[in-house]
């Protein structure tokens, strides 16, 4: 998913699905306290957000959200297993009895429902409320922004079902999702061999709806409960209260450890006030499900007394320059190359909060913590040439190539009167880095301009093709532990958030064909090997540069225990949580 | 005089159908996409035109518009199947990000925006006007002096400090209002304390910034009054220093002052965005700069624009009607 900073709401963590598959993900952060937790209590979340971006499971699709709604909300299929650490990491049947059983070169896909798993109102939850879930996705007219994988994924030719309102092609529908005789096991037949299909059944978006309580798009405010609470108000800009579902069984849910009595999420705390609460300590049983503001994160992790109830984490993001590559735009290899080397990347990262808070540099758009499908790649930030503070006068040699090899792209960057444009959200942060950005370009003679777009709307116009410039600012996240949610989604033509243009790109035709091929891979580690090599082919053509491998930072009060952070969903392991 | 406000009326209602017209016509030319922004990240071009149907924006403006006037008498049906829905007229539309009609959501937040305005309005009088004529009374004195203070404190304060202060550095520094209750909505009649638990640092932030300027209007129009030719003639027929402030003075001073109290009162019901934010107040301001600023979410949009502008055009009624009855050259006009 790509990047939501806070204020570009719709994509940053909806990469939160991440499966970190490696150890020391934790930058630094206290092992949660060793005492046993309590049951009872009133469990309170501050954010300065209006309210959840969704909250009907099939339109979910931020990283914080999907972990919270998971954990006390709603079930899926499967999940991830509840455990701080890399074996988070894995899976475990949630409302299935196990992980899936897949079948046919993994182009078929069954799951068993565990016996007496139960709605809210105490009725049993059937194959037929799983496929109904599922078949929401399809009505993209009504139940909009989440997830589309069940549409990719399934054997139904695209756009031919139009999801259970219409229900135009339902017949394709029933032939791709089947149900048993005994109404418990469902069967997915999919369209090409998804090894991994059982990671995408972690998201709420293949979770159960109970159709006779579906009301379209308001269940985005009453959806009906199949965990361990269920919603009592949920009033945008105010307060969602959860209390327990009394329906809510710990035998058939052996993941899930409902402490608090009831959870409020208070919404549109003013920023200022939501950092003094927790840089005061002043309601012990607060979680905060924001960030602090840079200057209060500062102090708080500068405060030893705060040690045993904070977090910083690599998050499931990188951050980077995306290079639109399509003619007469940034399509001259040296020019990109000119621009990453004179970039003053130290600066930058300074700029937000320093390598503490911010990140390091990074050499891959695949991050370190996917483990199998990263790779160190070679060139870029590993070129013997490359410095962090930017290096002007290499910008110059590569610049002098460009002039004969493409001069009209060398004569755009470096015309005083033409220039390249970048786009970048306008915010506070953005026209400072604007500064830094300009001011190295400007040492190795490029001229630069700079786009500021709102942040309401950045990505839905650096998404379209006619009003992209030549470098946009992009971030993303793995939806899972595979970097095919990675690399065919950011670098081919069919992919959700490609913000380079390459599809007439020379190297484009040989790069898809593989990446083709590593996607329908269905031995693990041969698809991996895949990856490295793309992500590597990536780095060469200078599609994105300046990778940031981001971090974030997570705090809490002192009367709230069991805090710690679930590598893979990238967030809180909120269902640990209890107070004091 | 009925015939006069008939065509007073008359020309109020065309205004807002003029503002509401005007305001689909902007939105209309503006680049933005809410279609695009409702549909993902795995936006594809017939997810893109899904979305704009249901968002109502596949047809002409002029469409969009008469759709519109015919919901406020109509009311409007959306979606099909178990996701139909109706919202009954006055139907100002559905809003897809709020998932509610609009005509409900400004029924939520109006009360909170009045709240607020109302409890302002009467610090901010009460404030302004008595601190203005006592200046006024002590010309020159210290009473005067420290006016003058408070005046160039209050004018240069902006809320979204004085807000920030009073809610950090006396709400929550004496744990006045617990930050888990500030900003809910309490029902004055049945929780009066509740209510102004909830209202009375909100409104002290409107109130300073306005109490200021009134100060320094009241104040200049006393001293100006009492210089004119009528109140000497009052002090020579022998009537008492009170009296001449009370029946000729103030009158006189204060008949301007009201009626820009009027209008910025006025002016409040549309939303104070600033302090709504920072008490994190659910009113009408918070509601339409979300609608502009993140969601583009047009039918907020037109609801709280007419909505606003209805209270500033209806108060200039109100004050025209007034001034057509106290002075009746204005109704031959």
């Amino acid at each position: 998913m790509s990047l939501k900073k806070s204020t570009v709401r719709r994509f940053l963590a909806s990469g939160a699905a991440l499966a970190l598959a490696v150890s020391g993900v934790i930058v630094s952060a206290t092992a949660p306290a060793n005492a046993a937790p309590t049951t009872g209590g009133t469990l309170y979340y501050f954010t300065h957000q209006e309210q959840f971006d969704h909250v009907d499971p099939q339109r979910v699709y931020v990283g914080r959200d999907i972990a919270f709604f998971n954990s006390y909300l709603y079930r899926n299929l499967v999940m991830y297993k509840p455990v701080t650490g890399p074996a988070g990491s894995s899976l475990v049947g949630d409302l299935a009895t196990n992980t899936g059983v897949p079948s046919n070169k993994a182009k078929t896909w069954k799951f068993t429902l565990r016996p007496g798993v139960t709605w809210e109102d105490g009725s049993a939850i059937t194959c037929a409320d799983v496929k109904y879930g599922i078949s929401r996705t399809f009505a993209q007219d009504v139940i909009t922004d989440g997830p589309t994988y069940a549409i990719t994924m399934l054997d139904i030719p695209a756009g031919k079902y139009k999801g259970p309102y219409s229900k135009e092609g339902q017949d394709l529908y029933d032939k791709a999702v089947t149900c048993s005789k005994d109404n418990r096991t469902v069967t997915f037949n999919l369209s090409r061999s998804v090894a991994d299909f059982n990671y995408a059944m972690t998201y709420p978006a293949f979770s159960p709806v109970k159709a006779t309580k579906d009301t379209g798009d308001k269940y985005d405010l009453r959806p009906f409960a199949s965990g361990p609470y269920k919603l009592d108000t949920y009033n945008i800009n105010d307060e969602m209260h959860l209390v327990r579902n009394p329906n809510w069984k710990k035998a058939s849910d052996p993941n899930r450890n409902p402490y608090p009595d009831d959870i409020r999420v208070r919404f549109g705390v003013a920023e200022d006030l939501r950092d003094s609460i927790f840089t005061d300590d002043s309601i012990k049983n607060a979680v905060n499900l924001d960030g602090l503001k840079p200057v209060a994160n500062k102090a708080f992790f500068a405060n030893p007394a705060n040690a045993d109830r904070r977090l910083n984490v690599y998050d499931p993001y990188v951050r980077y320059g995306a290079m639109n590559v399509s003619a007469g735009k940034m399509d001259c290899l040296e020019v990109r190359q000119a621009v990453f080397f004179a970039i003053n990347t130290q600066a930058l990262i300074d700029l937000s909060g320093g390598r503490e808070f911010y990140g390091d540099p990074g050499d891959n758009p695949v991050k370190p913590v996917l483990g199998l499908d990263y790779a160190p790649t070679t060139g870029n930030i590993h070129d013997p040439a490359w410095k962090i503070t930017g290096n002007p006068d290499k910008a110059k040699e590569l610049l002098a190539t460009a002039k004969t090899k493409c001069p009209t792209t060398y004569d755009k960057a470096t015309n005083p009167a033409k220039g390249i444009t970048y786009d970048l959200s306008n915010t506070a942060t953005n026209q400072k880095a604007s500064v830094l950005i300009k001011d190295a370009l400007t040492l190795a003679g490029i001229n630069v301009k700079f786009n500021f777009i709102p942040s309401g709307q950045y990505y839905s116009t650096i998404g379209d093709t006619t009003k992209q410039s030549d470098i946009s600012a992009a971030g993303w996240g793995a939806d899972w532990a595979n970097a095919s949610t990675v690399i065919p989604e950011l670098f081919t033509k069919e992919g959700g958030a490609n913000y380079t243009q390459n599809w007439n790109d020379p190297a484009y035709a040989a790069f898809k064909a593989k990446s083709d091929k590593a996607l329908a891979e269905t031995d693990r580690k041969k698809q991996a090997a895949m990856w490295k090599e793309l992500s590597q082919y990536v780095m060469d053509q200078y599609w994105i540069i300046r990778p940031i491998f981001s971090k974030g930072q997570f705090v809490w009060n002192s009367g709230v225990g069991g805090v710690g952070y679930w590598e893979p969903q990238g967030n809180f392991l909120f269902t640990a949580i209890y107070v004091k | 005089m009925l015939k006069y406000i008939g065509r007073r009326v008359a020309y109020t209602l065309a205004i807002l159908v003029l503002i509401s017209l005007v305001v689909y016509l902007i939105f209309d030319v503006l680049p933005m996409d809410p279609a695009r922004l409702t549909c993902g990240k795995t936006c594809r071009p017939d997810v893109v035109e899904a979305n704009r149907h249901r968002l109502g924006l596949d047809v002409s403006v002029w469409q969009q518009w008469w759709r519109f006037i015919v919901g406020l008498f109509k009311g409007r049906d959306y979606a099909e199947g178990v996701a139909a829905f109706h919202c009954p007229a006055p139907s100002f539309g559905y809003s897809f990000n709020r998932h509610e009609c609009v005509s409900k959501l400004i029924g939520q937040a109006f009360p909170v925006t009045f709240s607020l305005a109302l409890g302002a309005f009467v610090m901010w009088l009460a404030l302004g006007v008595s601190l203005g004529v006592w200046a006024a009374r002590n010309k020159g004195k210290f009473v005067d002096r420290a006016s003058t203070t408070f005046v160039l404190v209050g004018t240069s304060l902006p809320t979204f400090i004085s807000g920030i202060l009073i809610l950090l550095f006396i709400v929550v520094k004496f744990n006045l209002v617990s930050p888990i209750d500030l900003g809910k909505w309490h029902n004055p009649f049945t929780d009066p304390f509740g209510w102004i638990k909830t209202f009375f640092f909100p409104c002290l932030t409107l109130a300073l910034a306005y109490a200021a300027s009134y100060t320094r209007f009241t104040r200049s129009n006393v001293i100006e009054t009492t210089a004119e030719d009528f109140i000497r003639t009052a002090k020579a027929k022998g009537l008492s220093a009170r009296t001449i402030m009370r029946k000729h003075t103030l009158r006189a001073a204060l008949a301007p002052i009201v009626t820009i109290a009027g209008l910025d009162f006025a002016g409040l019901l549309g939303g104070a965005i600033i302090t709504e934010g920072i008490f994190n107040l659910p009113g009408l301001g918070r509601l339409s700069i979300r609608a502009v600023l993140q969601d583009y979410d047009l039918p907020v949009i037109v609801a709280t624009t007419l909505l606003a502008a209805a209270f500033v055009v209806f108060m200039n009624l109100i004050v025209d009607i007034l001034y057509a009855f106290i002075d009746p050259r204005v109704r031959v006009a």
